[in-house]
């Protein structure tokens, strides 16, 4: 024997559900929110994409920057290995012959090289602070959207079933954390067509200079 | 000399912090320490001397906008020149900081050449440099 439900029960077992839900959130007051939650889900979309996109290029500026300072590396090694090689035969003539300054000379540009690499690795861990910052506005959006689902279930569910998350603890213990969205924005994450925010330091030091700074 | 000068960095993150240290240090500046938020920020400006600071301005406790109001109001502080070093990004913010007196605003994420040249141009004009 077959449970198989036929697709028109299933459509409207769906349609009964989908209408209780409407009604439930209308009730709770809740609909208001679940259209703020659709608003800012593209946002959060977006804002993770912005993750991926720094964190990769970090990883991409870190990995070029090693590759090019293990290659100035490896010409220091090589050289010393060479003029050290024509100190042992001739001293004399590894001076004379310019061999020696040439090392150092080559030395002294290596390490400059090397050090503007090491600055480039550094600044490119940057992107701690700018994921971090929209890491935590993601999270605040998921903590606020498990509240309110929490909110939803408790009041909803019947007698007798159990509801166990943290969130429910602190519903129960009369302790809920409203999370408060802060009121400093971040790191925009798609400035594009946004007129209210900057997108490079010269715009920055544009508008300064307009209010006379 | 302007190399002896003394910096308080002001962030959240201890990664920004170490990177504009050490980039402070790079372009000549070896003195600086540092702050997790505005509090801890105002704590050692009143119980150390320093030169110069360097704030982020998302921060908890006490953000880079009430640290640089604090700043502005203590008449033993009001001199320190306060560079903003954040990610937000609003003109209005970059506004607002000017008119509490930042003496600069760099939007992260920044070069070394940026930091370099707001410092540099802010001791300028205080005769520092």
């Amino acid at each position: 024997m077959s449970n198989t439900i036929p697709t028109d029960e299933v459509h409207q077992r769906i349609g009964v559900l989908t209408r209780q839900l409407h009604d439930s959130l209308a009730g709770l007051g809740l609909a208001d929110k679940v259209k703020t939650w659709a608003g800012e889900l593209p946002d959060a979309k977006s804002r993770l994409s912005y993750i991926a996109r720094l964190t990769g290029e970090a990883a991409e500026k870190v990995l070029n920057n090693v590759d090019q300072a293990k290659l100035h590396h490896d010409h220091i090694a090589s050289e010393t290995r060479r003029i050290g090689a024509l100190i042992v035969k001739d001293p004399v003539a590894a001076v004379a012959k310019g061999h020696v300054m040439n090392f150092i000379n080559d030395v002294e540009q290596a390490t400059q090289e090397i050090d503007k690499n090491l600055t480039d690795i550094m600044m490119a861990q940057d992107f701690h602070d700018l994921t971090g910052q929209v890491i935590a506005k993601v999270v605040t959006l998921a903590a606020n959207i498990e509240e309110q689902l929490v909110q939803l279930l408790l009041i909803t569910a019947p007698g007798d079933a159990v509801v166990k998350t943290a969130a429910s603890d602190e519903l129960k213990g009369e302790s809920v954390n409203v999370i408060d969205e802060p009121v400093l924005q971040g790191p925009v994450v798609s400035p594009e067509g946004n007129p209210d925010v900057v997108k490079s330091q010269s715009e920055v030091d544009d508008l300064l200079a307009s209010l006379g700074f | 000399m302007a190399s002896e000068l003394k910096f308080l960095v002001v962030d959240d993150f201890s990664t920004m912090r170490r990177i504009v240290r050490n980039l402070l240090k790079e372009i000549g500046y070896t003195e600086a320490d540092e702050a997790e938020d505005g509090v801890a920020a105002l704590n050692k400006l009143r119980n150390s001397s320093f030169d110069f600071v360097v704030s982020d301005i998302n921060m908890p406790n006490m953000n880079g906008f009430q640290l640089l109001q604090e700043i502005k109001k203590d008449d033993k502080l009001k001199h320190l020149p306060v560079l903003m070093v954040t990610a937000e990004a609003r003109k209005e913010d970059i506004v607002m900081a000017a008119q509490q007196g930042a003496a600069g605003y760099i939007v992260k994420p920044f070069t070394k050449s940026t930091l370099e040249d707001k410092v540099n141009l802010i001791l300028t004009k205080l005769g520092l440099k």
